[in-house]
């Protein structure tokens, strides 16, 4: 049905269509455990954010530097916000610098791109020459996509950087945080709209779109492909309830964002239960000293296996009340599966079995 | 040792030759509150109903205060002190609740003020919130168990008989109830009590008996059970046939899931339905288990379109990725989505019509009926294919689906659901009062779909047949699916724990 003021109006009315307060299931291969938990313990990282495989290792950001298993290989001048790698080259994208392009030996050979590129969330090489983009919100830079969140923004775009020319095309716009992406085997990209909470499947010239996965029941994010076929997604934080129903109130949303400090928000987070006054704790999550199974949480920790046809396959979670959440990034390096868990601090791995997919 | 007030010996009662109660023999003593427990079907209801006149035993003896007894009616048991608080109220809709509470004592003039004065001081002695004045229509479905059970208690019962009184109740209210138990216990009352609530039971009987099969499985003082051996005795089945047997389960692997084809997300339906939230995926099986008013038939009724989901803030039914919302089961059809109903008699089809005409009549509702007119060649051709197909045995095509058994009659309701082409395929309770050789049928015919890759969905009580066809297991309680099981690491205690707690 076509969307109107007046269906808007009766379906607020009636708490139906996009005034529902209604969160996908978590069932099926999406049905919760405890896997992400019960991984040994992980490398100690502050805030890893993207993890990527460089020449068969993988490093991963920290803050502005560029860190692996063996240290601190580079520093940049801000935050870095995505990154992404080929054979020869290294892609890396900053708060304030843009998009930079990096040689082997770590040396800037960033062209002059024909438009700036900022506020980049995902990288991803396609061909030798070309680098692909997802800009989350034009208006809110990647350390500020909570107020993105809040403020419902449809601003994000996917574009395509040429390397030789330094060509920047924006593919599709308006796009509600798009916040991962990677190639398809047939030469169409995949990217994942995190506000919109599902998985897109565009043509490179971006004529042609299809969702490939909805009802999504987190806000997802960076996809890296596995290596027999299929993806990893990253979903880096839980849609609940709450969070839907802040969505549906504007003047509540609007006076929050005005008067509380960005940490006491009820919005999605990388991790939660770490203030004692956070907006929902005690008896809203537990009774007699345990953690109500039910308990609502702002961050969750969940990894999706997707099959090639990216229905998911295989999940690995860390519940409310976890430790793991917020992972924001997978790479398959070393036949090993790492994670880069932006709220338990910590690079996490699990061995891959025969098919591709963890025991 | 105390002469029992109510003693049942050897007692049998069967419908139509098959038995619900085999050879039990039960003893109720005096001021003694008796949990009765099994699973649904165990025969609870039936032999509370012996007691209460509703039925009389094919065999055996019902003795109540030392003599044998033969109530020909509720009435007769009633007058002799024997009270039943159903489980659907039998309360007159149209009635007060003082008239209600009247009924059956009533003058030939009565004077409503003082019904309601007298009906007002009655309730608030029990502490039932309950205004005496209300027809009982409006009335919602606690403050009918509570005038149900307000009545039994007006009538100076001697033995009071509840049948799931607690199903519908608050906490604050069967606080109540339970302290109403417990006062008519101290004044002589004996009291079966059957619940689905094991912690109840455990909570506020003195002695429990357990039935499985319609049969007698154990009766013992409540200090001698704890949850788990409960559920081990209401479950704990000894009859391994082919149908239901270990090996078959354990040799069975999952079908993987397909994409996702409908998801259900905060659906609400009055107090049947709550918040409840779910996926079905293509190519699979999936199980659907819960006690009798679990909500699961109301759940799959609201996406088919046969009942409707709350008007405000009753949740979102997806359909491939796309909102649907059925007011009537026909769109429903059209989209593909096809609801075999677990009550074939009243809703499955027209029991003066032929075989052929009844899986016609499905053409015909989906649409998808060749010739414009009605046509009796393509009717008795459909009728020809699907008769083979699912081995419908009857004398002819032409035989009226009244002359037929029940199996045969699922199966041209499972035909009549067939022939509309389902892209979603709802079975409730598909071999309820079927006979064994056409439950392996049926049970082929589920399998042979999923394994055609489509969205098979089978609502059951029955723990084995859940577990022997389903790949994936959904479990209702209160209007909620609360618990999902891979067919892998799923069990009959599981289950049963999952849909009681």
């Amino acid at each position: 049905m076509r969307q109107t003021l007046f269906t808007l109006f009766v379906d607020r009315f009636m708490g139906r269509g996009a005034a529902a307060v209604t969160v996908p299931p978590l069932d099926g291969a999406l049905k919760p455990n405890n896997d992400l938990e019960d991984l040994f313990n992980g490398i100690a990282a502050k805030a890893p954010d993207c993890i990527v495989d460089w020449q068969g290792v993988p490093i991963w950001s920290e803050g502005a530097r560029l860190v692996s298993q063996s240290g601190v290989q580079t520093e940049f001048g801000s935050d870095i916000t995505a990154i992404a790698t080929s054979d020869c080259m290294i892609a890396v994208a900053t708060l304030n610098e843009g998009l930079l392009l990096l040689d082997d030996h770590l040396a800037q050979i960033t062209p002059n791109w024909s438009v700036p590129v900022k506020n980049v969330t995902a990288l991803t090489f396609t061909a030798q020459n070309e680098l692909w983009y997802c800009t989350g919100s034009e208006t809110r830079a990647p350390d500020n996509w909570r107020r993105d969140f809040l403020e419902m923004n449809q601003l994000g775009h996917v574009g395509h950087a040429n390397l030789a020319t330094g060509h920047v095309r924006v593919i599709k716009s308006k796009l509600g945080y798009p916040a991962g992406l990677a190639p398809m085997p047939n030469g169409s990209i995949i990217f994942s709209e995190a506000w919109s909470s599902h998985l897109v499947e565009i043509s490179p010239d971006g004529r042609t779109s299809r969702v490939v996965l909805d009802e999504i029941p987190g806000y997802p994010g960076r996809i890296s492909p596995a290596q027999d076929s299929g993806y990893w997604l990253s979903i880096f934080a839980p849609r609940n309830p709450l969070i839907e129903f802040v969505l549906r109130e504007p003047a509540y949303r609007k006076a929050m964002m005005r008067e509380v400090a960005p940490e006491f928000w009820v919005a999605p987070n990388y991790f939660s239960g770490r203030l004692f006054n956070e907006p929902m704790q005690g008896g809203a999550l537990k009774q007699m000293g345990i953690l109500k199974p039910w308990a609502p949480t702002l961050s969750y920790g969940m990894v999706v296996r997707l099959d090639a046809n990216c229905h998911p396959v295989r999940s690995f979670h860390s519940r409310a009340g976890g430790t793991r959440h917020g992972v924001t990034s997978t790479v398959e390096a070393d036949g090993k599966l790492w994670m880069a868990c932006r709220g338990g601090n910590e690079i996490l791995s699990v061995d891959l079995g025969a098919e591709g997919i963890p025991a | 040792m105390k002469n029992p007030v109510i003693a049942l010996h050897n007692v049998t009662k069967e419908f139509h030759g098959n038995p619900a109660v085999k050879n039990v023999s039960f003893e109720l003593y005096s001021g003694e509150i008796h949990a009765l427990l099994g699973e649904n079907g165990a025969g609870k209801s039936t032999l509370t109903k012996m007691i209460a006149g509703v039925h009389e035993p094919t065999k055996g003896e019902v003795r109540y205060q030392d003599k044998t007894v033969n109530f020909s009616s509720p009435q007769d048991a009633l007058e002799n002190g024997i009270a039943m608080v159903f489980q659907e109220t039998s309360l007159i809709p149209s009635l007060t609740v003082a008239q209600n509470l009247e009924l059956g004592n009533e003058k030939f003039l009565s004077r409503l003020r003082g019904l309601y004065i007298s009906a007002q001081q009655f309730l608030q002695s029990l502490s039932f919130e309950v205004d005496p004045t209300v027809q009982v229509s409006q009335l919602g479905a606690a403050q009918k168990q509570m005038v149900e059970i307000a009545r039994a208690v007006r009538h100076n019962a001697k033995v009071i008989v509840f049948d799931e009184p607690t199903a519908t109740l608050t906490p604050e209210e069967k606080y109540h109830f339970f302290k109403l138990v417990n006062r008519l216990k101290k004044e002589g009352v004996s009291i079966i009590f059957i619940s689905h609530a094991l912690e109840e039971a455990l909570e506020i009987s003195d002695r429990i008996t357990i039935l499985r099969d319609g049969e007698h499985v154990i009766t013992d003082e409540v200090t001698a059970f704890d949850r788990n051996l409960i559920i081990q005795k209401m479950v704990g089945r000894n009859l391994t046939t082919e149908l239901y047997g270990d090996e078959v389960r354990q040799a069975r692997k999952a079908r993987p899931a397909g994409k996702r084809v409908l998801s259900a997300q905060n659906l609400s339906m009055g107090s049947l339905v709550r918040n409840t939230s779910f996926s079905i995926f293509k190519g699979q099986v999936t199980g659907v288990f819960g006690l009798i008013g679990s909500g699961r038939t109301e759940t799959f009724k609201i996406i088919s379109g046969v009942v409707k989901r709350d008007v405000f803030h009753g949740g979102e039914v997806r359909l491939e990725g796309r909102p649907v919302r059925y007011r009537i089961p026909r769109p429903a059809i059209l989209d593909g989505i096809v609801y075999v109903t677990e009550d074939r008699k009243v809703e499955g089809f027209f029991e003066t019509k032929s075989i052929a005409e009844n899986i016609y009549s499905g053409l015909i509702g989906a649409d998808l009926n060749e010739s414009a007119a009605i046509s009796y060649a393509e009717m008795a051709a459909l009728a020809k294919i699907w008769t083979e197909r699912l081995n419908v045995k009857a004398i002819d095509n032409d035989s009226k689906m009244i002359e037929l058994s029940g199996g045969n009659q699922q199966k041209v309701v499972l035909a009549k659901a067939l022939v509309q082409r389902p892209k979603l395929i709802i079975l409730d309770e598909p071999t309820r009062g079927v006979d064994v050789g056409a439950i392996a049928e049926i049970h082929a015919v589920i399998n042979e779909l999923a394994d055609a890759g489509l969205p098979v969905v089978m609502i059951s009580s029955y723990l084995p047949e859940i577990l022997n066809l389903s790949d994936r297991i959904l479990v209702s309680r209160l209007g909620r699916m609360v618990e999902e099981f891979s067919i892998a690491d799923a069990t009959e205690e599981k289950i049963m724990y999952a849909a009681v707690h």
